[in-house]
């Protein structure tokens, strides 16, 4: 990768994993490096940017798919993906650099955690699967009504789907919908299928007196089973940050 | 739905919030295609509570109407507190309910012994039937085993639970005889020894045993600090029920004084410090390849209140460091202070690719505040550890432990102050997770 030819050029694409993986299909064949790589919607234009906009194409994306678990390995498809979904901004330009590193040398590119952008593109997999983690833990539904359910997140990393596939894992039978308040992305599954869409202004109707009740229930369970002689307020709040505390039925 | 529930479900939480175990790790029982629930194999922490403890299952006791009158507890026959006892129904609501809401991942039922402890058992079997069978729910449930009761229970409870504890609480039989009169040590033995044996069976003949008997193991608990053993007494305990019953889990818990007995002693506060240095010794034993005899002996029987046993131990054993981080292989790693799993993992990934010196260890995140002592890369020493003797290691890692203390507590350190806890014990994060 050392003789490819730096572009002083400012790659705008629509977001989405497809058209990163677009990218790092037509970069791999030309030899070149973007400057910068930004998602149209995260892009604030800039005189000096010598923009120029990515079209998706599924096609070219499928086959770098398919190239990555062939010529890298599976795990390498993982990294991608969860650094993908992490906040970072200069996720993409890591993620290329990793990928095109990688097509050369194969699966020993998990190996060398000295390069930067490869320890970058794994700590970025590794920060979106905590965050996911902790809010498989964190994330309260609410009963609508019999078997419907329904959540609010408020996620640093967009987490939506891996989250979301945890939940139809566990309650395959129940319906429900989590709400991304910080992206407006809704995660709704009908018992059957999911689907990822962007919210339109979703009004949920009161809930039933029987969830009031059980949120009665709860929270005197949290009040009642912390050992007073033990407080620990620092340590409560460095395993759960006040940013998560506004969708909890408790309060910490 | 009835008051009463709200009742019952304050005093029976109340009563069950001095068990420390709260882990939903182990098993990773699989959904069922109507069914509610899974067993996540890490397991996963739900909230945590203001005493940091974190909060992963439901944790009540069926019954706090005991018969026995141990000393220590809270539930014993001759105090005067409010009573209630549960129906099997309506365990099994609270649990579906709230795990419903993601509240929880699962259930922790422990009891009392109401009338006999065959009684008990009884109805905790009820209890967890009708979540399985009835309700389909294949989340995590962790139920106490009642001291003295019959083996055909324990088979029975076995198919339908992930885990199962029975605590030790006392770690001595004298202490048992003085403080628990009315239990016996082969009441808690037995159906230890009993329920290890079935599941190291289960696990070797899975032809013959289609159902799962405890998946996610056995695990235990003993105060610390309410009689007077030594570290080294519980840690050598710890060590044996490891490797003689092949528990998950022995857990500790500090002592806290709620009844007035002759026998029992009167602690301002819990000794929070000392159960902290022994979960870190327990995780020295369960992962790093130390023994009890390594990290204590009969000339030092407590552990250090201010160096954390690992670095106790390496102080003690300076002739096996420095350790050179090029050469040394993954239990050597393991040894050297500040170093724990995962540091050990990257540093013999990173090194396939080339040598590694101090510069590289920072970008991969390895902490080197304790490790630099120890340790030489390519050879070298940490640039400011310009001597390798106890003397200096210990006044410049004591002087690092007393510093972050200043930094925290923001008060000056007398000469006649006791010693604090350092930042470190404070953030407990060993109790409950992993």
């Amino acid at each position: 990768m050392s003789n490819w030819k730096l572009i002083n050029k400012t790659y705008i694409y629509d977001g989405t994993f497809d058209g990163l993986l677009t990218i790092v299909f037509d970069s791999y064949l030309n030899k070149t490096l973007p400057q910068k790589i930004v998602s149209s919607n995260n892009y604030i234009n800039n005189f000096l940017d010598n923009t120029f906009l990515i079209k998706t194409d599924y096609e070219k994306s499928k086959k770098t798919f398919d190239n990555i678990v062939m010529n890298i390995c599976k795990d390498a498809l993982y990294n991608t993906y969860y650094a993908f979904l992490s906040n970072d901004k200069e996720k993409e330009i890591n993620i290329l650099k990793y990928l095109c590193n990688g097509f050369d040398i194969g699966s020993e590119i998990n190996n060398k955690i000295t390069i930067s952008y490869v320890f970058k593109v794994i700590n970025l997999r590794r920060k979106a699967l905590s965050e996911c983690h902790k809010l498989k833990g964190l994330l309260r539904f609410k009963e609508i009504y019999n078997n419907l359910c329904y959540s609010t997140i408020h996620p640093d990393n967009n987490i939506l789907e891996p989250l979301g596939k945890h939940f139809i894992n566990r309650m395959p039978k129940m319906q429900f919908i989590i709400h991304d308040k910080n992206r407006d992305l809704c995660f709704i599954y009908n018992s059957k299928e999911y689907r990822i869409i962007e919210s339109t202004n979703i009004k949920i109707p009161s809930v039933s007196s029987d969830e009031i009740a059980y949120q009665e229930l709860w929270k005197l369970f949290f009040n009642t089973i912390s050992i007073r002689e033990r407080t620990n307020l620092k340590c409560q709040m460095q395993f759960m940050p006040k940013k998560y505390w506004k969708d909890l039925i408790e309060e910490p | 739905m009835k008051l009463d529930i709200f009742e019952k479900l304050e005093i029976l939480s109340d009563a069950a919030k001095y068990d420390a175990s709260c882990s939903s790790s182990g098993s990773n029982r699989k959904n069922t295609a109507n069914g509610l629930g899974n067993g996540h194999f890490s397991g996963i922490c739900h909230s945590w509570g203001a005493d940091g403890r974190c909060i992963s299952l439901l944790k009540i006791l069926f019954t706090n109407a005991c018969i026995y009158d141990c000393k220590y507890c809270i539930n014993r026959r001759n105090n005067n507190v409010r009573r209630a006892t549960f129906t099997p129904r309506e365990v099994a609501d609270l649990t579906i309910n709230f795990y419903k809401r993601n509240y929880i991942e699962g259930l922790f039922l422990s009891s009392a012994v109401i009338k006999a402890p065959d009684y008990t058992m009884e109805l905790l079997i009820q209890t967890t039937k009708i979540l399985r069978e009835e309700y389909s729910f294949n989340g995590y449930i962790h139920c106490k085993t009642i001291p003295g009761c019959s083996k055909d229970l324990i088979d029975e409870l076995g198919k339908l639970v992930d885990r199962m504890s029975i605590n030790i609480e006392l770690p001595s039989s004298n202490s048992l005889k003085l403080l628990a009169p009315q239990k016996e040590k082969t009441d808690i033995l037995s159906p230890m020894t009993y329920v290890s044996k079935n599941i190291k069976l289960n696990k070797l003949d899975k032809n013959k045993y289609k159902e799962n008997f405890v998946p996610a193991g056995q695990t235990t608990q003993l105060i610390i600090g309410a009689t007077p053993e030594s570290d080294l007494k519980i840690l050598k305990l710890s060590e044996s029920l490891y490797n003689k019953f092949n528990l998950k889990r022995v857990y500790y818990s500090a002592y806290i004084s709620i009844n007035n007995d002759k026998n029992l002693p009167s602690l301002a506060s819990p000794p929070l410090l000392r159960e902290n240095r022994l979960y870190q010794a327990d995780w020295l034993l369960r992962y790093y390849g130390f023994t009890a005899n390594e990290l204590l002996n009969e000339t030092h029987p407590n552990f250090n209140t201010i160096l954390d046993p690992k670095c106790d131990w390496a102080l003690r054993n300076l002739d096996k460091f420095p350790i050179e981080v090029n050469k040394a292989d993954y239990s050597t790693l393991l040894k050297i202070p500040g170093i724990g799993i995962l540091s050990a993992k990257k540093i013999i990934r990173a090194r396939r690719n080339g040598l590694l010196d101090f510069i590289a260890l920072k970008k991969l995140g390895i902490s080197l505040k304790r490790a630099k002592y120890f340790i030489t890369c390519k050879g070298k020493y940490f640039e400011k550890v310009y001597k390798f003797n106890e003397n200096f290691i210990e006044t410049n890692l004591v002087y690092q432990e007393r510093n972050s203390l200043l930094n925290t507590d923001f008060k000056q350190l007398s000469l006649f102050d006791k010693l604090q806890p350092t930042k470190e014990d404070k953030i407990k994060c060993l109790t409950g997770n992993l």
